[in-house]
């Protein structure tokens, strides 16, 4: 029985390659690497994700728990690996990516790393990173992630995502974009706020002209359990304003480590190295 | 009615494919394999710098469109094509000009009938040079090296074949060959991500395709 079926694969293959070739015709006809035309399965992901993660709700009260990442850029072997040790963890809810996503700007590069995240067993969301912007990198990151600046409630928590790349904007005094982040912090509606973005706001490429803005906004912030950043390849926590205000930064991929973070109560938490 | 143009244009070509058919005759033997471009009379030479065929071709990380034009070199056997190409914007996000240059070598050619020759293999180079990005670099925005690879130069290699179907020659004896072609190419920076991640992509994953025609002027 199994033995014909083998042939007639073995048969079908090369005109099922073929078919292949012709159905990937149109990706293969990039116009240009800053051309950000995507198929359909790689348009809106963060719509999609966000979509996938409300199908799985938590209920009021209940213990929160993602996978928390950032700079996938082009450790493409890294996020294979990743992706078999996050799909071990038992508990944990979706996963969070916080920028650099590619490392030329190119829509390829941010198919390419959601070809490894989308086996992920859990929704992952994503926020926009420096290299990200690079070249049309904004306009292939709008159109195969979404928006720059969002926020999605999950049980208790309101994420809260923001673009801090203000160098890529040459400092223009208005990345983060205050006007958006304020009255999201302000939202009394949910027990807590986490905030996360790329760039940290005691980096040289967070735009020094808003730093004290946003430092303030999350110090006046009752509810927000702590702010997280990626960009610098490396863990840390500490509180470097000194204003009773947390920050956490992300390992990238290629650290070959991620943090499960636990978040209960008002704003208790633990963050839990995993290395793969 | 088309079959009547038809004929009418057969019966209206009758006599010129007849004409050309008698030059050949008197043509001495084609033994380098080119595509037919003897006639009875040669035609005067052409200055250097004018150029040999014009290109147009889709894809290949150059161009929604890109058109241009090219010199042969080394009896035809290698090609240097120059085209600008062009990106609208709701493609890219701003309307993107492209310049590029490309060095094709095609080693073999092969007759398949009259009129209609392969060249099984074309290999070569492209660099391109793309205006009109976002976020291009402005002055002071980085610090030196802050992004080590450039935004709007890339680099690549080209693979692909051609065929050629050799169109009467115009009335002053040059050759009007029209072909088709296609090349697989990457670049640089696509090169780099698969080199360094064999086991996270594939090389399809790195391909472009490029779609185009040349014609002799």
């Amino acid at each position: 029985m199994l033995l014909p079926l083998l042939f007639s694969y073995r048969r079908l293959g090369l005109p099922l390659v073929a078919a292949g070739a012709l159905l990937s015709g149109c990706e293969l006809l990039e116009f240009s690497p800053n051309d950000h035309r995507s198929p359909s399965d790689k348009q809106d992901l963060t719509a999609k994700n966000l979509a996938a993660l409300a199908a799985t709700p938590l209920p009021a009260g209940d213990t929160l728990r993602f996978v928390y990442t950032g700079d996938s850029q082009r450790f493409y072997n890294d996020a294979k690996d990743l992706v078999a040790s996050v799909n071990r963890q038992t508990g944990v809810q979706f996963m969070i990516v916080a920028g650099d996503i590619s490392d030329f700007g190119m829509a390829r590069e941010m198919w390419w790393v959601d070809d490894h995240l989308r086996n992920l067993k859990i929704p992952y969301l994503t926020v926009i990173g420096n290299h990200d912007q690079v070249g049309n990198g904004r306009e292939a990151y709008k159109a195969i992630f979404g928006p720059l600046n969002y926020s999605f409630v999950y049980g208790d928590t309101k994420f809260i995502m923001t673009d801090t790349n203000g160098r890529e904007y040459n400092f223009n005094g208005k990345i983060p974009d205050m006007n958006w982040v304020r009255p999201q912090l302000q939202d009394a509606s949910v027990r807590r706020h986490v905030i996360i973005s790329h760039v940290p706001p005691q980096d040289d490429d967070f735009d020094p002209a808003v730093r004290d803005a946003y430092a303030q906004a999350l110090r006046e912030d009752p509810r927000l359990v702590f702010e997280m950043n990626a960009h610098r390849h490396s863990f840390s926590v500490g509180q470097p304003f000194n204003d009773g205000v947390t920050y956490v930064n992300s390992y990238a991929f290629e650290r070959r480590k991620y943090l499960i973070v636990t978040v209960w109560g008002d704003k208790e938490f633990r963050l839990k190295e995993v290395s793969f | 009615m088309i079959q009547r143009i038809v004929v009418a244009a057969a019966l209206a070509a009758a006599p010129l494919l007849t004409s050309a058919a008698q030059e050949l005759a008197t043509a001495p033997p084609d033994t380098t394999g080119q595509v037919r471009t003897a006639l009875a009379q040669q035609p005067a030479p052409l200055p250097w710098y004018r150029p040999r065929h014009a290109v147009v071709q889709t894809g290949g990380g150059i161009g929604m469109v890109a058109a241009g034009v090219g010199y042969g070199l080394w009896r035809d056997r290698a090609e240097l094509d120059v085209l600008v190409g062009y990106v609208p914007k709701k493609h890219a996000g701003s309307t993107l000009s492209i310049a590029t240059a490309k060095l094709m070598f095609s080693p073999y050619l092969i007759p398949i009938k009259e009129r209609w020759q392969l060249r099984p293999l074309t290999v070569g180079v492209y660099y391109s040079y793309t205006h009109g990005t976002i976020n291009d670099e402005e002055p002071g925005q980085y610090t030196k090296g802050y992004y080590w690879f450039s935004t709007d130069t890339r680099i690549g290699p080209l693979l692909g074949s051609r065929i050629t179907y050799a169109r009467d020659p115009s009335p002053r004896g040059r050759a009007r060959n029209i072909s088709f072609y296609y090349e697989l190419g990457t670049n640089d920076l696509y090169i780099l991500s698969y080199a360094q991640n064999r086991r996270g992509l594939s090389p399809v994953d790195i391909l472009t395709l490029s779609l185009g025609l040349k014609a002799d002027f």
